[in-house]
Parts: structure tokens; C-alpha cells; sequence
């Protein structure tokens, strides 16, 4: 997409939920939370 | 077609987004656009933000070129009104880079409310109408997409909250940093800096060491991947307007001005007498009102701005170089409660001024590069290169005359060997070390660049100041 001519850093992006105020850290939660559960959902598949 | 026929000059350096291109024609500077930035910008202008930030002087002044020429290969053409004299955030003052940050995040916040945010959050977006800020990377501004968080904050991190971070709380000067790395600095080398107590510093924890920690832990990750993941869990627009706010609080907290110094007193302590400095005043005064109201005066050791204020008065615009950052931040602290528009102060030490720097050392031009003065003033600045610095006195009078327009004057005043502050500056060195600097020689050397229209002799009876034509 056009706005990424800048590699804007993954952490750098991440870090801006958590500096966001406690609604920014909801968010933060909320995606590793939905990485944690991924992992062990595709753990199964990853060994089948 | 080749751009080389069509009159054009590339700037150097706006290459980075390769959907918009800064360049030269005319004496105009022109900004070409792909199709995609050429349909960004129509929407952006369409916007009452936009208009009100243009209307209020923070972006610099627009307009599309309407037909667009048909002999470049651009979608649209922008003009974008000249800034008088371009600079590098390292030749600024801790309080300017410190408003350059707030005008940025002011401008982005105006952005995300209304749809749009900026590409990139870099230093190099800001410029200077003498000591006001202004924002110039038009083609920086797209559409936000909801969901996304700045992609600008790294950029921002490196190149302006850091080095204020290194300036307010370590009291080290961040201008040498800027210079040796295009980038700015990295958040790994400001973790390292940051250490135990300092940990906890104001925006230290989060900005620097959650920062780093976090690039760290995510380099592997895409950030296509996480814009999607921050998306899914609902990163929102207010959460990117309400960071933003934070940063700006955290830049408004960060306000302390670098030490006082040994220059930070020097019109005090200089010793000048006040008949000698009134003199100067009429000297500088009557040099420059040959101007009659137009060009470039170049002040070389401006101190406290006395004859760069002076200057103004004739010319359209003065550059203020002054080596000391405290000193200069006192300057534009001054100049900026005026609202001087055609004072512009620099930081940079003359015995080391800003070489050419970044892509091919050329993105970022040298000092002599950019500077073509019609007036250079170089006042009680010799004997502190020639004595001071060792600087062969030929070669101090070179680099003065070669920052002047052939035609162009120069005012430049001689501290005879036997003046006080000479003689102080020698008494640190080898007795006999410089057996050249005389004023005979001087004289005899600056004539052989210049024609010397006028020369006077300071009441104190140790200095005398030339008024001279370069390459007359």
C-alpha cells in the first residue's frame, strides 16, 4: 500500500498501542493474546 | 525524453519516496507526482485543514501548476514557495529542533483528524522561516487508513524525540549525532545510554526501552503482518490521535536549554568598549544598507544576533552561524519572541562546518554548498581560527571570501596582535607559533581576493574592520 514507502518497523508499530493510554493497551493485549492462540492452534497441523 | 534536457535539477535529496520528486527549474522549486501522489494531493487539497494550515503559514506555500507541463514525467506539479535558506536539523538549536518536533506533531494531529496522516515523521520535513518553523514535505500527506498506527513514529523517534531525550535529560549536545548518522539515532543506542536510574526518565521507558526491546523481539515479523494484527484488535484512529497527543505533552516537558558556556557571556566579557561597539554598529550598518532592502547576509560568529539584527534591516534575509548551542538557543529563543522572520540562527563551528552528508554525500548538502552570501559578515572571528584553531590565515581568508557572491562585500574585522583578546588566545600557545598574523599580512592577503573599499579603526585602537568587494 502507498503509505509504506517507509519500512515503519514492526516493533515500532506495536509500541505505539502500549504507549497509547490504557485503551492502547487493550490492543496490545488483545494481539498477542490472538498470537498466543494461534501458535497452539497451528501447533497440531504444524506436527500432522 | 532525458530530464537533462528539459532545464531540470533534481534535489538530491527527496529521493526516498519515490512517489513524489523535489526539483529545480527556473529558479523555481517544483515537486513532481505519480499518479498516486497526484490523486493524494487533490484530495488533500480539497481540505479545510490543509487550507488553514497553509493560511496560517505551518506548511509551506502550494500550488498546483495548472496545465500540468507537458515535458516532464509527472502526473502533477506542485510550486512550492522558496525557503530562504535551506539548513540541516544538526545546525539547529536545542529549542529549535524542540518546535520543529511540536510544529510536526501539531500538523499530524491536525492530519488524522480530518482522514489523513503524514508518510514519514522525519527532521528533514521542517525548515525555517527565520526563527519560524515551516513544514515542507507536502507529498508526505496521504489518506489514514483506520486501523493503522503512524508509520512516521520511528522516524520521529530517531531524528527528533531522541536527540531532545539526549539534550534535556543528559545535557549532551545532540548535534553531532544528527550529522554522523542521516537516520538519527537508533533506539539500541539510546538503551545503552540510558542506563539504571536514568531508566525512568521521562518518555525513557516507553520510547526508548520498550521501543527498542520491541523491535528487537518483532524484527521478524512483516509489518503488513502487524498493521493487520493491530487492525483485528482494534487499533483505532482516536488511539492514534491520543499517542500523538502524548508524544506532544512528553516534547512540551522536555524543555531544558543547554548550559551556559564561556561564549554565552562573551558580549559582557569580550571586552569591547562601548565606543568601540558603536562603531562596529555604524561600520555593519553602513555596509549592508548598500543592500537597499534584498539578498543574503551571511553572519559568521553571530553571538548574541547584535549585528545579524542590524543586517536585517537592509537585506531580505540573514543567516546567524554561531558555534556555541547554548548560545545559539539563546538566540532564537530571542529572535522567536520577536517573531523574526528574517533572522535565521545556525549552530556550527566554522573550523568544522556541516560537511555533505547521507546517499552519496550529497543528500544533504554541505554548508559551502548552500551558501552564496551577498554580504558576509565575519566580525571578532579571525583571530579565534587563525590563533585559536590554527587555521593557516590565507586559508581563513579563502573560506570567508568564498562564501560571498563574486561582487558580493564582505566586513570583516582584524584583531591586531596586541589587542587583549589576541593576545590571550596566543598566551595559550608557543610563543612565536604565528609570526604571519599581522595586520600588514592580513591586509595584504584579503586584497589579493577583494578590492578593499574601506577600512576604519576601532577607537580601542587594536582592531580595524574592512569593508571589501570579493573578487573586486
Amino acid at each position: 500500500m502507498h503509505l509504506a514507502y517507509l519500512d515503519a518497523g514492526s516493533g515500532s508499530l506495536i509500541v505505539q498501542a502500549v504507549v497509547g493510554g490504557v485503551a492502547g493497551a487493550a490492543v496490545a493485549a488483545k494481539l498477542y493474546w490472538r498470537r498466543l492462540v494461534a501458535r497452539f492452534r497451528r501447533q497440531p497441523s504444524d506436527q500432522g | 525524453m532525458a530530464i537533462s534536457d528539459t532545464g531540470i535539477r533534481i534535489e538530491p535529496g527527496s529521493f526516498r519516496d519515490p512517489t513524489n520528486r523535489v526539483f529545480h527549474r527556473d529558479g523555481e522549486v517544483l515537486r513532481g507526482l505519480d499518479d498516486l501522489a497526484a490523486r493524494d494531493w487533490r484530495s488533500l487539497a480539497a481540505t479545510d485543514f490543509f487550507r488553514s494550515l497553509l493560511a496560517e503559514g505551518k506548511v509551506c506555500g502550494t500550488e498546483e501548476l495548472v496545465p500540468t507541463p507537458v515535458d516532464v514525467p509527472w502526473t502533477a506539479v506542485l510550486r512550492h514557495e522558496r525557503i530562504p535558506f535551506v539548513s540541516h536539523p544538526y545546525e539547529w538549536s536545542f529549542g529549535m529542533l524542540r518546535d520543529a518536533a511540536l510544529l510536526h506533531l501539531n500538523i499530524l494531529r491536525a492530519a488524522l483528524a480530518a482522514g489523513f496522516t503524514t508518510k514519514d515523521g522525519s527532521a528533514y520535513n521542517l525548515q525555517w522561516r527565520g526563527a519560524s518553523p515551516v513544514f515542507i514535505d507536502v507529498g508526505s500527506f496521504a489518506p489514514a487508513r483506520d486501523g493503522e498506527p503512524w508509520a512516521g513514529y520511528r522516524q520521529f523517534c530517531q531524528t527528533l524525540l531522541y536527540p531532545l531525550l539526549l539534550q534535556a535529560h543528559l545535557g549532551v549536545d545532540f548535534q553531532p549525532w544528527l550529522r554522523a548518522r542521516v537516520d538519527g539515532i537508533e533506539p539500541d543506542q539510546m538503551r545503552r545510554l540510558f542506563g539504571g536510574t536514568r531508566r525512568l526518565l521521562p518518555g525513557v521507558p516507553t520510547h526508548v526501552h520498550l521501543h527498542g526491546a520491541m523491535q528487537a523481539r518483532h524484527a521478524r515479523s512483516t509489518t503488513r503482518d502487524v498493521r493487520a494484527q493491530l487492525r483485528a484488535a482494534g487499533y483505532s484512529r482516536e488511539l492514534a490521535s491520543a499517542t500523538v497527543r502524548g508524544i506532544e505533552k512528553l516534547v512540551r516537558r522536555l524543555d531544558r536549554r543547554p548550559g551556559a558556556s564561556h561564549w554565552s557571556d562573551y558580549q559582557r566579557t569580550c571586552g569591547y568598549s562601548v565606543p568601540d561597539r558603536q562603531a562596529k554598529e555604524r561600520f555593519v550598518e553602513a555596509a549592508t544598507a548598500t543592500l537597499g532592502g534584498s539578498g543574503l547576509v551571511l553572519d559568521l560568529g553571530a553571538n548574541d544576533g547584535r549585528y545579524a539584527r542590524i543586517a536585517a534591516r537592509h537585506a531580505d534575509y540573514v543567516v546567524a552561524v554561531e558555534q556555541d548551542p547554548a548560545v545559539a538557543d539563546e538566540l532564537y529563543r530571542a529572535l522567536r519572541a520577536d517573531g523574526e522572520r528574517r533572522v535565521l540562527p545556525l549552530v556550527m563551528d566554522l573550523a568544522d562546518p556541516s560537511p555533505g552528508g547521507g546517499w552519496r554525500g550529497v543528500e544533504r548538502a554541505g554548508f559551502a554548498d548552500r551558501t552564496q552570501a551577498d554580504v558576509v559578515l565575519a566580525l571578532a572571528l579571525v583571530h579565534h581560527l587563525a590563533i585559536g584553531r590554527n587555521v593557516p590565515l590565507g586559508e581563513v581568508v579563502d573560506q570567508i571570501v568564498g562564501l560571498g557572491v563574486p561582487g558580493g562585500r564582505l566586513v570583516v574585522e582584524f584583531v591586531h596582535p596586541e589587542d587583549p583578546m589576541a593576545r590571550r588566545l596566543l598566551a595559550n600557545k608557543p610563543e612565536g607559533l604565528f609570526p604571519d598574523y599581522r595586520r600588514d599580512t592580513f591586509e595584504r592577503l584579503l586584497a589579493t581576493r577583494c578590492r578593499i573599499e574601506r577600512r576604519s579603526e576601532l577607537p580601542s585602537g587594536t582592531r580595524t574592520l574592512y569593508q571589501a568587494v570579493v573578487g573586486g
